[in-house]
């Protein structure tokens, strides 16, 4: 609840802050608010990857392909490329279509798949998600070339609404230019914004949605899956209809964030949507926030993407190195270290372009000293859910 | 209850199972032979995770023999069969009370339900409940598996299979591993799970075997020897020969001082 709350009021502590006079700092530190929507939609998608790998067990690394039908799905519609449905089709219509399109696709895979278990299930999952990336890269039907993929075209100009469809009223566009921009008790919401908002929206409906899945009977089949499968089935449970189903669900959402993925930024590569290391995003985040957590994996792609931003190399504002070399003096800038290097040329070889690098140590150093991740460590900690026990901490047990 | 008509398992050259025919009444019925006769095998091609390579399996339900030779794991759970392990095999970080919970859920209409929470469903927290209580765990029910005591985790073996109303109990060493003074407890509750279940209890502490079955039936190299009462089984040459050899009836109450009182083959439970 309260990380709902903070994500709420990112937009306008963003906006305070980088208007205050430590602008400054506030712009390095803090995401922009693209990198912001961009964070959300992938946090769902990294959701999806937990929910599957991390309450069955079953490493589901070629999620990707869910990802990526999600978001060509959206943009082939938009383009009026799928048979029966107009450029003009709804965007929450389209992204509900993208998303069964994105089940339907886990049913044939997790058909074959699911006869296999441990490393070999993520090897044929994997398996078939580079077979439909190859085939995307080369299907002109998608775009006219298609390895740099399709983008929405001037069929459909406008941006994606997000609201009830057929309604304009209660539809509010989202996309970097092409997204509505609100006026609200006199202060102007900027499209970035509005987006965040929307897309906030649906990730969260979504998030309920698998954790409704999670905590019911069928959830609790999935964990024991996870637990000792034999034993499972043992008891009684036909543990590949289980298997399937959450497989199916898990799809879905994937899915679903790909859609939002191809409404926000309207073009999509085959490169960010069905590439394995799409997957390994979603791998990272998971592990870093906390497998099997479901809201854990939000954490860690917040952290992830925020390291990265921080030590980005983009001249545009953001990061610790136009943050450096902003606000050191221009006498230690030049200074020269010892080996004959200026403290300049200093900044400029240990942070241009070298965010992987870091993201990649401090991947290291979690899976070595915080295995359960950022929300499975604190849970552990505090013995039980935020939501249960930060109350009786703060307020004592009352 | 059950019957197996010339049940073989083959792995290659090995015959683990040869050619068995047993049946089981309501009563409590003892497995017993020396290591690698087949108990485990035989355990496996009953529930369905072997499939047998000749012969027949068949389940009594409601008056009529059902063939189950190549039912699922999950298909005989569902028909009333259910196991222990020989090596505890719950689930690991979930509580005492969540593992005999899920267990329970197995067999009702709402396993597949995904849009209510599962706090709605309190029979099944009962169920469970009532078998803690039954098999002596009750107050441990929110302690994790992982973290019970030896004696205690096997307890919660057999609280596992006995969720869901089971009509045959296949109980795979229960004591395994136990320590002399916590057996009592284990034998308690094998002998009361008799009184409304079949049992077929693979055992190699031959004191408990002696006291608490109604039959014992003796496998050696995969194939029946014996299926007598227990002391006709006790006097039969054949066994003496393949298992018991050299075996002194002892006192249940009395094992911490008669630590001989097993059969030969005890690597894996029995005497302390």
């Amino acid at each position: 609840m309260l990380v709902i709350l903070a994500l709420v009021a990112y937009p306008a502590v963003y906006h305070l802050l980088t208007n205050s006079p430590v602008a400054n700092l506030a712009v390095a530190v803090l995401p922009r608010m693209d990198s912001m929507v961009a964070v959300l939609y992938f946090a769902l998608f990294a959701m999806s990857f937990d929910f599957i790998s991390g309450y069955t067990g079953y490493l589901s690394f070629g999620h990707a392909a869910f990802y990526g039908t999600g978001a060509y799905v959206v943009i082939l519609i938009a383009n009026g490329k799928v048979p029966l449905l107009p450029p003009g089709t709804p965007f929450v219509v389209s992204l509900l279509i993208a998303a069964v399109l994105a089940a339907l696709l886990a049913v044939v895979i997790g058909l074959v798949s699911f006869r296999l278990t441990g490393v070999y299930f993520a090897m044929i999952t994997l398996g078939f998600a580079q077979v439909m990336y190859v085939f995307v890269r080369g299907w002109d039907y998608v775009a006219s070339n298609p390895r740099d993929g399709p983008a929405v075209g001037s069929t459909h100009a406008e941006g994606f609404g997000i609201g009830i469809p057929f309604v304009d009223q209660l539809n509010l566009a989202i996309g970097s230019f092409t997204g509505d921009t609100v006026t609200l008790l006199g202060h102007e919401l900027g499209t970035y914004t509005v987006s965040f908002y929307m897309v906030g929206l649906v990730v969260l409906l979504s998030y309920f949605a698998m954790q409704r899945v999670i905590h019911s009977p069928f959830g609790r089949v999935m964990i024991a899956i996870r637990e000792n499968e034999e034993r499972a089935e043992a008891i009684g449970y036909d543990t590949f209809r289980y298997k399937l189903g959450a497989f199916v669900m898990s799809a879905f959402f994937g899915g679903v964030a790909g859609a939002l993925f191809a409404g926000f930024r309207r073009s999509v590569t085959p490169e960010n949507t069905f590439y394995f290391l799409v997957t390994g995003d979603a791998l990272l985040a998971s592990i870093i926030g906390g497998f099997g957590t479901l809201a854990g994996p939000l954490y860690g792609h917040l952290f992830d993407h925020g390291v990265r931003e921080f030590l980005s190399n983009r001249g545009q504002g953001g990061g610790l190195l136009p943050y450096l070399q902003e606000t050191l003096s221009e006498g230690l800038l030049t200074t020269q270290l010892p080996g004959g290097i200026s403290v300049q040329g200093f900044i400029q070889a240990a942070l241009n372009g070298h965010a992987s690098l870091y993201v990649g140590i401090v991947f290291v150093l979690v899976v070595l000293y915080v295995p359960s991740g950022i929300l499975g460590t604190v849970r552990s900690r505090l013995g039980g859910k935020l939501s249960e026990t930060l109350p009786a901490r703060v307020w004592g047990d009352r | 209850m059950l019957r197996t008509t010339g049940l073989t398992k083959r792995f290659g050259g090995l015959t683990a199972v040869d050619e068995v025919d047993f049946e089981l009444g309501t009563e409590l019925c003892s497995l017993i032979g020396p290591n690698g006769a087949g108990k485990t095998t035989f355990f496996d091609l009953l529930t369905g995770v072997l499939e047998p390579t000749a012969g027949s399996i068949e389940l009594r339900r409601d008056g009529d023999w059902v063939d189950v030779t190549d039912a699922s794991p999950d298909e005989t759970a569902a028909m009333g069969v259910h196991r222990s392990y020989q090596i505890t095999n719950v689930f690991p970080t979930l509580t005492v009370l969540e593992n005999v919970r899920v267990a329970a859920q197995a067999h009702g209409d709402d396993a597949a339900t995904f849009w209510r929470n599962v706090d709605a469903y309190d029979e099944y927290v009962a169920e469970a409940r009532a078998v803690l209580e039954r098999v002596g765990l009750a107050d441990r029910a929110d302690d994790v598996a992982q973290n019970l005591s030896h004696g205690a985790s096997r307890q919660l073996e057999v609280a596992v299979a006995l969720a869901g109303d089971p009509d045959v109990l296949l109980l795979d060493e229960p004591n395994a591993g136990v320590s002399s003074e916590s057996v009592g407890d284990i034998v308690d509750l094998i002998e009361d799970v008799a009184e409304d279940h079949a049992v077929l209890l693979v055992e190699h502490n031959m004191d408990i075997v002696m006291e608490v079955s109604d039959r014992v039936v003796v496998l050696n190299q995969g194939a029946v020897i014996a299926d007598d009462e227990p002391s006709a089984v006790r006097e039969n040459p054949a066994v003496q020969e393949a298992y018991l050899g050299g075996y002194e009836p002892g006192d249940l109450e009395d094992r911490n001082a008669d630590e001989s009182g097993a059969g030969r083959d005890t690597d894996s439970g029995g005497v302390a």
